[in-house]
């Protein structure tokens, strides 16, 4: 009789603990997507924190000091984003550099609050007027 | 080409000891299935051997880096003329081939010293044998697959040195070390267990005779948690010390196993119960550690797809299933011997309470295990590339976290078998009382974040149960002689050490938990810009930047700011948060600069550079109390590890007392 309640007692606590885990697991998810990925189906993403990666669009950086917000573009070539970012930026973000942000979208725009910038020796930003290899440049940002 | 003639020896010793490793399995699974003494001589004496090849081939590596011995591959692809000498040593450790090495090298130290200091027993010959059996894969993949002492043809005239954030700290020094010291620690207790089953004597044997080398495992793979938290806290800018990073988690996981398995034992030397699954921690910690090499070494954890990318990944891939079938293997053909006969008594018992506490540690490993896992599995099913942010962990382990708490403070108080009605209630009064008054305490003043607050009253409760242990075991003694507290209490502590170790190490439990409640819950993080010559307060503190400086070194080029600090008008720190440049590589690390003190830390990371012309510093500026708590806490288990190490005085007074007992009572 005492085996069978702690038994039961013991599935109970299992199945209670599965549920736990599986619901913090599905919240605590970062997809690190391009923002071509992320244009196929923002609803999916609403609200979920991303990382996303791609190019600094040249052009587009601009940093207030007094504020210490940092505004870009982040780009792939077929769909670009504006981001805003509350810090200074690192030593090696420049224009074409492979980058990627934490963060949520509001509005159309890329809430990040963490940044980093990716350095990689087998990945070449093409030159002007060619198109980037999406798929390389997913793979170099990971 | 006398450096040509280093790379050599080297691989000539690796190999050497390959092969010694090699002899000593065979030979001593031989002489142990037929009990055959000289066969087994033989086999000891070659594990002596092969820890003497594998210290010449340390030696040699060592010599090469010293000398700056470029001819050498691997001290060409890390280190660097214009480093310091200590970092040229450490080198050593600072990649994959050398650490492979050094791991080697310790555990033919480790078996070396077993053959001659482990008591003659019919465990002795099969342990020996498994060991010398984990060194063949350690020394075939330094041997095979990963031979540092590859020699180059064209030596390059300088190399780029070790990676700049393992050179940033001397911490590089220490934490590697410790981790191996325990991983390699832990395969004794493994070996035996395993020469347990092979021999049919699934006693308590095998854990008695590893007792002391469990502990010192398990101490040193905490010891190293603990500092490569305190690296990463010092190295790596966000003023943390812990971000479930899989690298880092593969290194917990063995040791919260371990810890089950080390309260494990106590009952089965208490009570007889527990084998099977004491022989199942021991062999699940084992296979953690290879598991958790081969996640971090081969480059899986990153990307799937890297998976064929280095040959030392499939190695360790193919040793983990291999140990694991092994092990487990073995445990299954002997289930009849080791399975429990025995039941618990009560829940509510000392063993119980062990019991429990084993469940919420491997429920724990197997979150952790999830966690880390999880990426994997997301991509092999759908492509996806995720991760797992440190939410899910705190999420899911948290509250698991706080149940240990309780356990810890309940549990060293229950009686074995069965606890009694009066005395328990009695006990938990007190508890209760230790809980409501700290937890009532912090909501006072202002604790509201639950985990913090629960931790605050979970720290009281178990700063009552010590109390309380404490003064069962010592009032009597008090009553029993003229002597003061203190000196019984001193006595108390050299004669029953482990009681008085697991208090300590309970105590800095407590220290740990506490210092990483508030150092999480209640930290500020804020990025702040400040003009040179201009002020700026945070938390109570005026940081001005008066100045900045260079220095310049063969190995080192570092820029930042000099920040004042004051508080109320008084000058408290000057700190120099900088940006270093090792060697040849282009790429800065931020070095921060911290204030500690006893109630908080003042952590500076410095985010922008600063040349000639720069006019404002840009800070990341951390306030994070009780920080230095985690850093005192590891120091005081080392020492609770310690006392229960070394051996009991001769119980004197007891004796004494038994004497004149005897002489007072009528014959």
């Amino acid at each position: 009789m005492r085996k069978v309640v702690y038994a039961v007692l013991g599935v109970a606590v299992l199945a209670v603990a599965g549920i736990m885990i599986v619901k913090a697991l599905n919240n605590s998810l970062v997809y690190f997507v391009l923002p071509n990925e992320y244009a196929r189906d923002p609803q999916g993403f609403a609200g979920r924190r991303i990382r996303l990666g791609g190019l600094v669009e040249p052009g587009t950086v601009k940093f207030n000091s007094q504020t210490l917000t940092l505004t870009f573009t982040i780009t792939d070539s077929i769909k670009s984003y504006p981001v805003v970012y509350k810090g200074a930026p690192p030593d090696l973000f420049k224009p074409d550099q492979g980058v990627v942000v934490d963060g949520r979208f509001k509005n159309g725009t890329f809430v990040g609050d963490q940044l980093l910038v990716k350095h990689s020796s087998n990945y070449r930003p093409p030159k002007p007027g060619q198109p980037i290899d999406v798929n390389m440049l997913k793979k170099t940002l990971q | 080409m006398i450096h040509l003639q280093l790379g050599h020896l080297g691989t000539a010793s690796v190999f050497l000891a390959f092969g010694l490793a090699l002899y000593a399995t065979v030979v001593g699974a031989l002489g142990a299935q037929r009990r055959d003494a000289r066969l087994q001589t033989s086999a000891r004496l070659a594990t002596v051997a092969t820890f003497l090849v594998a210290a010449t081939a340390v030696a040699v590596m060592e010599a090469a880096l010293v000398s700056n011995d470029f001819s050498v591959q691997y001290v060409a692809n890390h280190s660097s003329i214009g480093s310091p000498l200590w970092v040229k040593i450490v080198t050593l450790w600072a990649a994959l081939q050398g650490s492979i090495l050094l791991w080697s090298f310790l555990l033919t130290a480790y078996t070396a010293l077993l053959a001659f200091t482990a008591p003659l027993s019919p465990l002795r010959p099969w342990a020996l044998a498994v060991l010398s059996a984990i060194q063949v894969f350690f020394l075939g993949v330094v041997a095979f697959l990963a031979n540092p002492f590859h020699t180059l043809a064209s030596p390059p005239a300088n190399g780029p040195g070790p990676n700049a954030l393992l050179q940033n700290n001397w911490m590089m020094a220490v934490h590697p070390v410790l981790m191996y010291l325990g991983f390699v620690g832990l395969s004794v207790p493994f070996a035996f267990a395993m020469a347990a089953l092979i021999t049919r004597r699934p006693g308590s044997e095998w854990m008695v005779q590893t007792r002391r080398w469990a502990l010192t495992g398990w101490g040193f793979l905490g010891a190293a948690i603990v500092a490569g938290g305190w690296w990463s806290y010092e190295v790596l800018g966000w003023g943390g010390y812990w971000a479930w990073d899989p690298v880092e988690n593969v290194s917990f996981m063995p040791w919260l196993t371990a810890t089950a398995f080390i309260h494990g034992v106590q009952v089965q030397e208490r009570r007889r119960m527990l084998k099977s699954w004491n022989v199942m921690l021991i062999a699940l910690t084992f296979c953690l550690s290879i598991l958790g090499t081969f996640l971090t070494r081969s480059g899986v954890i990153s990307s799937v797809h890297a998976f064929a990318a280095g040959p030392v990944g499939p190695a360790f891939l193919a040793f983990f299933v291999a140990v694991t079938l092994f092990a487990f293997g073995l445990i299954a053909l002997r289930w009849d011997q080791v399975r429990d006969r025995a039941e618990l008594d009560a829940v509510v018992s000392r063993e119980g309470g062990f019991l429990a506490g084993n469940i919420l540690f491997l429920a724990i490993t197997f979150t952790v295990l999830l966690g880390t896992l999880f990426p994997l599995l997301v991509e092999a099913v759908s492509g996806q590339r995720v991760t797992v942010g440190p939410p899910f962990f705190d999420q899911v382990t948290l509250p698991l976290w706080m149940l240990v708490l309780l356990l810890m403070g309940i549990g060293p108080l229950l009686p074995w078998r069965r606890a009694e009605g009066a005395s328990l209630r009695r006990n938990l009064a007190w508890l209760a009382g230790g809980f409501v008054v700290s937890g009532g305490l912090a909501l006072l003043l202002g604790m509201r974040e639950i985990y913090p607050t629960l931790t605050v009253a979970l720290a009281g409760y178990n700063l009552v149960s010590l109390g309380l242990l404490l003064g069962q075991a010592l009032v009597p003694r008090v009553r029993l002689t003229t002597r003061s507290p203190w000196s019984v209490l001193w006595s108390y502590a050299h004669e029953s050490r482990r009681r008085v170790g697991s208090m300590v190490a309970h105590l800095a439990i407590v220290i740990i938990a506490l210092g990483v409640a508030f150092s999480s819950g209640y930290r500020v993080d804020q990025q702040v810009k400040i003009d040179f010559g201009k002020s700026t307060t945070f938390q109570g503190y005026t940081l001005t930047p008066v100045d900045r400086f260079m220095d310049r070194s063969a190995a080192v080029i570092s820029s930042g700011a000099i920040v004042d600090v004051s508080k109320g008008g008084r000058h408290v720190a000057t700190l120099r948060p900088r940006l270093n440049v090792f060697g040849s590589s282009q790429e800065p690390v931020a070095k921060p600069a911290v204030m500690y003190t006893f109630s908080h830390d003042l952590y500076l990371n410095l985010d922008n550079t600063i040349g000639p012309n720069t006019s404002y510093v840009v800070l990341r500026t951390i306030y994070s109390p009780l920080v230095s708590w985690i850093w005192f806490g590891g120091l005081l288990l080392v020492v609770g590890v310690i006392n229960s190490l070394l051996p009991a005085r001769r119980r004197w007074a007891e004796s004494r007392a038994e004497a004149g007992a005897e002489e007072t009572s009528p014959a």
